[in-house]
């Protein structure tokens, strides 16, 4: 940084000025800077993590994106568990939307033992994505309006959101974590009335997504807060391995859904959301359009489905299961993006490795830590929840 | 940004014109749903304490722990599993896994305690509010983590087996016992229940793995007749395998035939490791049946000089003279009875003690004497007309039948037993007939009914199957003789065997006389030892208990230089006699070493 | 069983001539010590093995000695009878179909075992017998109780006999 310069520049950009190692000359103690620490303890934060911001004014110049605040060590643990003790461990992972643990983890397995999950369990399946779906933007649309103090719209959502756990637990025997996703199969197949039950909660989410369009997304604040800001450029999807809403909203057409259909996808009927414009409110936008999508989805798969049939294939006793040695990486399109269990086995009767590709890895670290450059400190927070980060993910 | 922008939001007003969606009471007005995973259950009735909870349970939550008033007993291991719900995910694969559908979870979601180490309870034994709660997660019908159902043994059909004596069975293929293997949860009921404790599942985990070696290993740490029971063990072990309450028990002796069949002479030979350094002490051993013998085994390799004596021509006693080639082939009771040599011990046969050596003279020049001798005479009926030379005894003509003597099989017989000697005489005759004769008409009478036929339930349908026409609850009356020829049997219906307490408590009735032809009756009811080679003397001389020799847990009499053991003290049961083969070998070594310790 | 049918034919002839229950006890008592000496002079003759079965036999008959002896002292002979009768056993036929052995010197379990029994087996025909012919009253009850008793322990023989003989060994 050049003593003479003035304190306030037009472009953010050449500031502060940057040592022969290409690294940011910031000196704490000429007063010009300010660390700020957002999060762990901060409502502008998604919890379990935190950025670590060094602001200028009210300018960040820098980001760091700080976890280590749950680290349990999922994939270690996983190393130390037979095939079977895994399943309960990785709903964990994602705990707002933890079923893509257990299907791509299920999924693994069974492509690496050479077992074909029964028909009727992949329709089971689908609908439990499309329903953990549905949960996790219904979350994201109250944690993107509350970011920017709309506080009434997280309590809509997550009351629809909890008519759909309702369902979770009736089809599954629990809310959050279902663990319902087997190696083999699903446990069990839909309950007496479950389909009224349902068509009842994707109603009310129906009609609570028409009051959150009406309060939130046809809104001056939240406009004047989101449009223009956080601006993805499509040329950085791929170098920075941007996936799910995050690249659909910027007009890149991509849903593992469509691209390589998993479970029972290439038999629904539907359309990957796009939208322009790649800032905060499109960004919202395509994930309240794709709620939509996903209800859509979760009504042709009650209609479609098959309702007899074997839920679980025949899987070796589960006590010492052995996997011959392996390797697979099975994806899906959550809510986030693209979500994917990379699985080694060895022969023996536990993993040698999982590794789990969490979309919040690349959004949440590397691509937040670029964008947050030059954001006014306020719009930290909206920017952040933009990105749809569930830290478990991060520190698996 | 419009006008509309500007207005919009003040929709979110419209609440106020809405009914409140909060549950006003919901610790009573939200019950989980019916399949929620709420608290643990546990029937008390069903537990067998196996365990696989515990095994399965990824958080080590759940430990097997004794509980007061719950006793252990064959097939139950007294043990029950005790929750931490400050480790449990509720993720319910230990309601999946348990093997007699016990453990089950209620659909109950709250429970408040001030002290946090009621959390860790034993469901089913510490009282809950929850404990009669009909909904929560059970597992369901169809959703099976374990496979049910035996991999069946192949074997002969009837007509073919019943040509020759060839064996029947097969033997599982690799593939076959692998998948079988698989079905074991590694519980271990089976151990405590096998009279020699052979590590069950540990073999079959060798199994599974492919590693015969290791398998044939852990069977001579525990049974040096491994081959012979593989073939005919009583397989108590799997009356308590925890499999059967929900399907099949795995099929253990058939699994333990396996590792025998992958296996060569000398690798058996190798694993048992040749002769010790010898202790300079003598044992003499008096009968070369399976508990004789493996008490030989373990006193050689103890170092100690051991010599068998055995009054037949060959080892093996019952399980050659009294076992029939299809059920057991002679070869496989060669095998390891030459493994037993392998390691020195010395078998003498056609060695009758009393006759060929006294007792005496072995008690004179050895350091210990072990009696092994078998329950190798038949009872008789003692009806009116068995004293008839015609009337013979199983075992006996079992023995000839070995021996490849022509006791002049009869065009008809009749065989008086349900036990599986019974079986064992009726399907020799059986074969005899069909050779000589050309067609079977062997008619087996038991006293018992079906329901408790002392045979192997595979035998009773294996017999019948090979045309031995088999009639329960009757009751042997008289053997009629015409012109001094055996001419048939008459029976009285027995109406009822046990009384409700399950005592005997026989009651006939005569109005029900049938006459069974046959030219031959064959008894084949209990047996008992020879014991005339004790002599007057020492007869008296040794404490007796109800007929049987007395002894202590060590096998020992009451003659400190005399031991007993297998069948006739235990009764007749292959896996017994070696389970009281180890244990007096123990008792011999022992006395050995006391002797040798300074004074 | 011809050799029992003549021996105890003549004792029942002589209860026939009894009236009154305390002789018929006195009598009956009898019996009951001879039967008892008959074990106590066969125990030494048996080997030792099964030597517990005869001592267990005499120690029966002894049981039953002192029982009548002991009834034959109470003043309400009458009623206990009557009371003890209401739930006489009944003969299953079971040993039936034994021959009577002969002892002979040296006697062994099952032939100690099929004598005791059809000496049971004889008493309970008798006693039955003279029940049937005795007048209703304390006499037939009297005798009615004397075969009950003889059955209980002619079938707790037979119980015997199947576990040593039908499954001897446990086979």
């Amino acid at each position: 940084m050049t003593q003479n310069a003035p304190f306030f520049t037009p472009d953010r950009s050449q500031y502060p000025a940057k040592k022969a190692d290409g690294t940011l000359d910031i000196d704490i103690a000429s007063g010009k800077y300010l660390k700020l620490w957002q999060g762990p303890n901060h409502p502008g934060i998604t919890g379990n993590m935190s950025v670590e911001l060094t602001v200028c004014g009210d300018e960040v110049v820098e980001g760091k994106t700080h976890v280590g605040y749950l680290h349990r060590g999922f994939e270690k643990l996983m190393e130390r568990r037979t095939f079977i003790q895994c399943f309960p461990i990785v709903c964990r992972i994602c705990v707002p939307e933890p079923d893509f643990n257990e299907y791509c983890y299920a999924a693994a397995v069974e492509e690496l033992a050479g077992i074909k999950s029964p028909e009727r369990a992949d329709w089971i399946r689908a609908l439990i994505l499309e329903m953990g779906r549905i949960n996790s933007y219904m979350m994201y649309l109250g944690g993107q309006a509350g970011a920017l103090g709309l506080g009434v719209i997280g309590q809509w959502t997550t009351y629809a959101r909890d008519l759909m756990l309702d369902r979770f637990e009736e089809l599954t025997g629990a809310r959050i974590y279902h663990m319902f996703i087997m190696p083999g199969g699903v446990r069990d197949g839909l309950p007496e009335g479950f389909d009224k039950r349902m068509e009842e909660t994707l109603r009310e989410v129906e009609s609570t997504l028409k009051d959150v369009y009406d309060v939130m997304f046809c809104n001056a604040v939240f406009k004047k807060r989101t449009v223009g800001v956080g601006y993805i450029d499509p040329a950085l999807v791929d170098s920075y391995g941007i996936t799910g809403p995050n690249a659909r909203a910027a007009g890149v057409a991509k849903d593992v859904r469509k691209d390589q259909p998993y479970l029972i996808y290439s038999q629904l009927d539907f359309e990957p959301v796009l939208g322009q414009d790649s800032d905060i409110f499109t960004r919202a936008d395509v994930r309240r359009r794709d709620v939509l999508v996903s209800v859509d989805l979760v009504r042709q798969i009650l209609a479609k489905m098959p309702r007899t049939g074997p839920l679980m294939a025949t899987v070796p006793n589960v006590l010492h299961w052995k996997i011959p040695r392996g390797e697979t990486y099975i994806r899906g399109e959550c809510s986030r993006g693209e979500y994917g269990y990379y699985l080694v086995t060895d022969g023996s009767g536990y993993p040698r490795r999982v590794n789990v590709r969490g979309p919040s890895y690349t959004h949440a670290v590397s691509l937040l830590e670029r964008m947050i450059v030059n954001l006014n400190i306020s719009d930290v927070a909206s920017l952040m929840v933009s990105l749809h980060t569930y830290p478990p993910e991060i520190e698996r | 940004m419009s006008v509309r922008d500007l207005l919009s939001p003040f929709a979110a007003w419209k609440n106020l014109f809405r009914d409140p969606v909060t549950i006003i009471d919901p610790l009573n007005d939200r019950p989980g749903a019916p399949r929620y995973r709420g608290f643990h259950q546990n029937d008390m009735d069903k537990c067998i304490g196996c365990g696989t909870c515990e095994t399965i349970c990824q958080n080590g939550a759940i430990d097997m722990l004794p509980v007061d008033g719950i006793e252990t007993k064959q097939g139950d291991s007294g043990l029950r599993p005790r929750i931490d719900y400050g480790r449990c995910c509720w993720c319910a694969l230990c309601v999946d896994v348990c093997m007699t559908k016990s453990l089950t979870m209620s659909n109950a979601y709250t429970w408040v305690e001030s002290d946090p180490d009621a959390f860790r309870f034993t469901p089913g034994v510490d009282k809950k509010h929850w404990d009669n709660a009909e909904l929560g997660y059970h597992r369901p019908e169809e959703h099976q983590l374990m496979a049910k159902v035996r991999l069946p043994m192949g074997e002969m059909e009837p007509e073919t087996r019943i040509e020759s004596f060839a064996e029947i069975v097969n033997g599982y293929t690799i593939e076959q016992a692998r998948l079988e293997a698989d079905r074991c949860v590694s519980c271990g009921l089976c151990v405590a229940t096998c009279p020699a404790h052979m590590s069950v599942p540990d073999y079959i985990a060798a199994v599974r793995d492919g590693d015969y070696e290791r398998g044939l290993k852990l069977l001579y740490e525990t049974n040096p007749f491994s081959g012979i029971c593989g073939s005919v063990c009583t397989h108590k072990c799997e009356t308590t395998c925890a499999a059967r309450h929900d399907g099949d028990p795995i099929a253990i002796r058939w699994l333990k035939r396996h590792i025998m069949d992958q296996v060569t002479f000398e690798q058996c030979r190798d694993i048992v490791g040749g002769p010790r350094p010898a202790t300079g002490k003598k044992v003499a051993i008096i009968g070369a049946g399976p508990a004789g013998l493996t008490a030989a085994f373990d006193l050689a390799k103890l170092g100690h000089s051991v010599t068998v004596y055995e009054a037949f021509d060959k080892p093996g006693g019952m399980t050659r003279w009294g076992i029939p080639e299809y059920r057991l082939p002679y070869a496989r009771i060669d095998q390891d009875i030459d493994v037993i040599r392998s390691v020195g011990v010395d078998i003498r046969c056609n060695v009758r003690i009393g006759k060929d050596i006294l007792l005496d003279e072995l008690h004179n020049s050895y350091d210990a004497v072990l009696l092994a001798l078998g329950l190798q005479l038949g009872r008789a009926t003692r009806i009116p007309g068995s004293e008839h030379e015609n009337v013979r005894k199983a075992v006996d003509l079992l023995r000839q039948a070995t021996a490849f003597e022509d006791f002049g099989p009869p065009r008809q017989a009749v065989v008086i037993g349900g036990g599986n000697v019974a079986m064992d005489i009726a399907r020799t005759i059986a074969r005899l007939q069909k050779k000589e004769f050309g067609r079977v008409q062997v008619t087996l009478t038991a006293l018992e009914d079906l329901a408790h036929f002392l045979a192997d339930p595979d035998e009773v349908k294996e017999a019948g199957e090979e045309g031995v026409v088999i009639l329960d609850s009757r009751g042997p009356r008289q053997v009629v003789i015409e012109n001094g020829q055996v001419t048939g049997l008459k029976t009285w219906h027995v109406k009822a065997i046990f009384d409700e307490q399950g005592r005997f408590a026989p009651s006939y009735d005569e109005t029900d006389e049938q006459m069974h032809a046959g030219s031959m009756v064959i008894e084949a009811i209990g047996q008992m030892t020879d014991v005339s080679i004790l002599g007057d003397t020492l007869t008296e001389k040794l404490t007796w208990n109800r007929g049987r020799l007395q002894v202590d847990a060590g096998g020992r009499t009451s003659e400190p230089w005399l031991w007993a053991s297998g069948d006739m003290v235990r009764g007749p049961d292959v896996v017994s006699a070696v389970a009281d083969g180890h244990r007096v070998a123990q008792s011999i070594h022992e006395m050995i070493a006391e002797t040798e310790q300074p004074k | 069983m011809t050799q029992f049918d003549e021996g105890m034919a003549h004792g029942m002839e002589r209860l026939r001539s009894k009236t009154t229950v305390q002789e018929i006890l006195e009598v009956a008592t009898g019996f009951e010590e001879s039967a008892r000496n008959f074990y106590r002079d066969l125990i030494p003759k048996v080997s030792k093995q099964i030597r517990y079965l005869v001592e267990e036999l005499a120690d029966e008959e002894q049981a039953h000695f002192d029982l009548f002896a002991s009834l034959a002292q109470r003043t309400d002979i009458a009623d206990q009878v009557k009371i003890e009768i209401e739930r006489t056993a009944s003969d299953s036929k079971f040993s039936d179909c034994l021959h009577l052995p002969n002892l002979g010197e040296q006697p062994d379990d099952q032939a100690v075992l099929q004598y005791a029994m059809g000496r049971e087996h004889a008493a309970m025909q008798h006693y039955g017998e003279l029940a049937e012919t005795a007048p209703a009253g304390p006499i037939r009850e009297l005798f009615q109780y004397l075969a009950s008793e003889e059955t209980k322990h002619k079938l707790e023989l037979e119980k015997i006999y199947y576990a040593t003989i039908h499954r001897g060994g446990g086979v």
